[in-house]
């Protein structure tokens, strides 16, 4: 009897806290469906055909102001691009810190890495840790496998994202495949498409507001571009911030849309990121890549 | 029951992030003046270092999952004649980044490098709204159009009631 009426006040605790969960968020509605591959940008911004190979990126559209927004910023990826930039000397850093890192083999194995071989696993990530009981990103990992040897790679620092750049070079070339068809991954793709029609800030913008709605708009004289293909270059070599993860990006648009940023590995932008890999399925890890 | 149910009420309360409303994973100082942090990469460096933002963005929704704060809900502006704007200082509050910044999408006649997402604002007094309709749309564009993405200046709290009268002087008066 006794354990029946704490049983009962545990559900009706959950029931109570579950209401006051359901908060009233603007949303940027209709969510749209979106397709779990780089192809689902044919019925937005239709832009796919002109970057889809970036062998054969038109030099006359990348040179051109009005219509460079076309390429999706493919000219700023290798090979188009094949200047030396800050991302090779990240690289290069990257690979001394891998290497010490992975003496025993250890790091590797931590990071997921099929009999110590790196090839194909930045295609893979995010994804389901059974380790960690949570999706993680590519950096989170990285940053839990170094905190098990006693070393601070946190999540956006300099030294995770060169670690990071260093394992997608395995990759080059290689179709991003995150799997969003069940289990914690779909579940995780699911939040970050509502998230990304989540309105939130001082001007209560969603992502998809510009990104989905507004594609091919300009804003302040800048282009707004398709968010399919666009996460397949990362960790990038950006002027301003020098090298940065993914989430540091997503915490320079949180701010530059006036949303107060989140920590680099929560779970809401591990979610954005699930969702904004699968919209890069098929397509090419290319590192790495430099952007205004 | 009726005093378990309160009880479990008050536990939600009391449970951190609950109350207070800032989520335990958003970037932020909560002892600064300008909580909001803005990350900075340090060459060859495992930590990640943080300062403060320009402006203090943590009285807003985030899009963490630990938000408990809900959006503000559509607001009609309480708006009354006479309008008692400038147009001067409407087209000032109109191009500063910091305020209005309503050339970040729309196009105003003579002003360089402006948006094409809001609607083309030229010729806008030829249109012959209303001060009051033209109040709404800045207040809280919502009311009118659900599926607006223009930001409820008004609503939110982003420009006061007479900047909002400025900005319908100054689009009023557009040739």
């Amino acid at each position: 009897m006794k354990i029946r009426i704490i049983l009962l006040a545990a559900l009706f605790t959950g029931l109570v806290c579950a209401q006051e969960n359901t908060v009233y968020r603007d949303m940027d509605l209709p969510v749209e469906k979106y397709t779990p591959h780089v192809t689902g940008d044919k019925t937005l911004s239709a832009t796919y055909p002109f970057w889809k190979d970036r062998n054969k990126l038109d030099w006359r559209l990348a040179g051109n102001p009005e219509e460079n927004w076309k390429l999706n910023w493919k000219f700023m990826d290798p090979p188009f691009n094949n200047t030396v930039h800050g991302g090779h000397f990240a690289l290069d850093r990257g690979e001394d810190l891998y290497k010490s890192l992975n003496r025993d083999g250890r790091f590797a194995a931590c990071l997921g890495a099929n009999r110590g071989r790196l090839k194909g696993l930045r295609t893979q990530y995010p994804m389901y840790r059974k380790d960690l009981g949570r999706v993680a990103s590519l950096e989170a990992v990285i940053e839990h496998c170094a905190s098990a040897q006693g070393e601070v790679l946190q999540h956006g620092s300099y030294d995770n994202s060169a670690v990071s750049l260093y394992v997608a070079s395995f990759s080059q070339g290689m179709p991003m495949r995150v799997d969003v068809s069940k289990g914690p991954m779909r579940e995780a793709y699911e939040r970050g498409r509502q998230l990304f029609h989540t309105k939130a800030g001082r001007l209560n913008f969603a992502c998809s507001s510009c990104h989905t709605r507004n594609v091919g708009q300009q804003l302040r004289g800048s282009y707004i571009t398709t968010p399919y293909g666009d996460v397949a270059h990362y960790p990038v070599y950006r002027t301003q911030y020098r090298l940065q993860s993914l989430h540091l990006r997503l915490i320079e648009c949180n701010l530059d849309a006036g949303v107060q940023p989140l920590m680099p590995g929560s779970q809401a932008y591990t979610d954005l990121e699930v969702f904004l890999s699968a919209l890069s399925n098929g397509y090419p890890v290319s590192v790495p890549a430099e952007r205004d | 029951m009726r005093a378990t149910g309160l009880g479990a009420w008050a536990l939600c309360l009391a449970m951190p992030g609950l109350a207070a409303g800032l989520p335990a994973d958003a970037a932020l100082d909560p002892a600064a003046a300008i909580k909001t942090l803005s990350p900075r990469v340090v060459v060859n460096s495992g930590r990640l270092e943080w300062e403060p933002h320009k402006r203090d963005l943590s009285a807003w929704p985030t899009l963490s999952h630990l938000d408990r704060r809900a959006s503000i809900r559509p607001q009609q502006g309480a708006y009354s004649e006479p309008l008692n704007g400038d147009a001067l200082r409407g087209r000032a509050i109109a191009m500063d980044p910091a305020r209005g910044n309503c050339i970040a999408c729309h196009i105003l006649p003579g002003e360089d490098w402006p948006g094409s997402v809001g609607h083309l604002l030229s010729g806008y007094k030829r249109r012959g709204h209303a001060d009051a309709y033209v109040y709404q749309q800045i207040f809280d564009r919502r009311v009118l159009n659900p599926k607006t993405v223009m930001p409820p200046f008004g609503a939110f709290g982003v420009l006061s009631d007479q900047d909002i009268r400025d900005l319908v002087a100054y689009v009023q008066s557009l040739d």
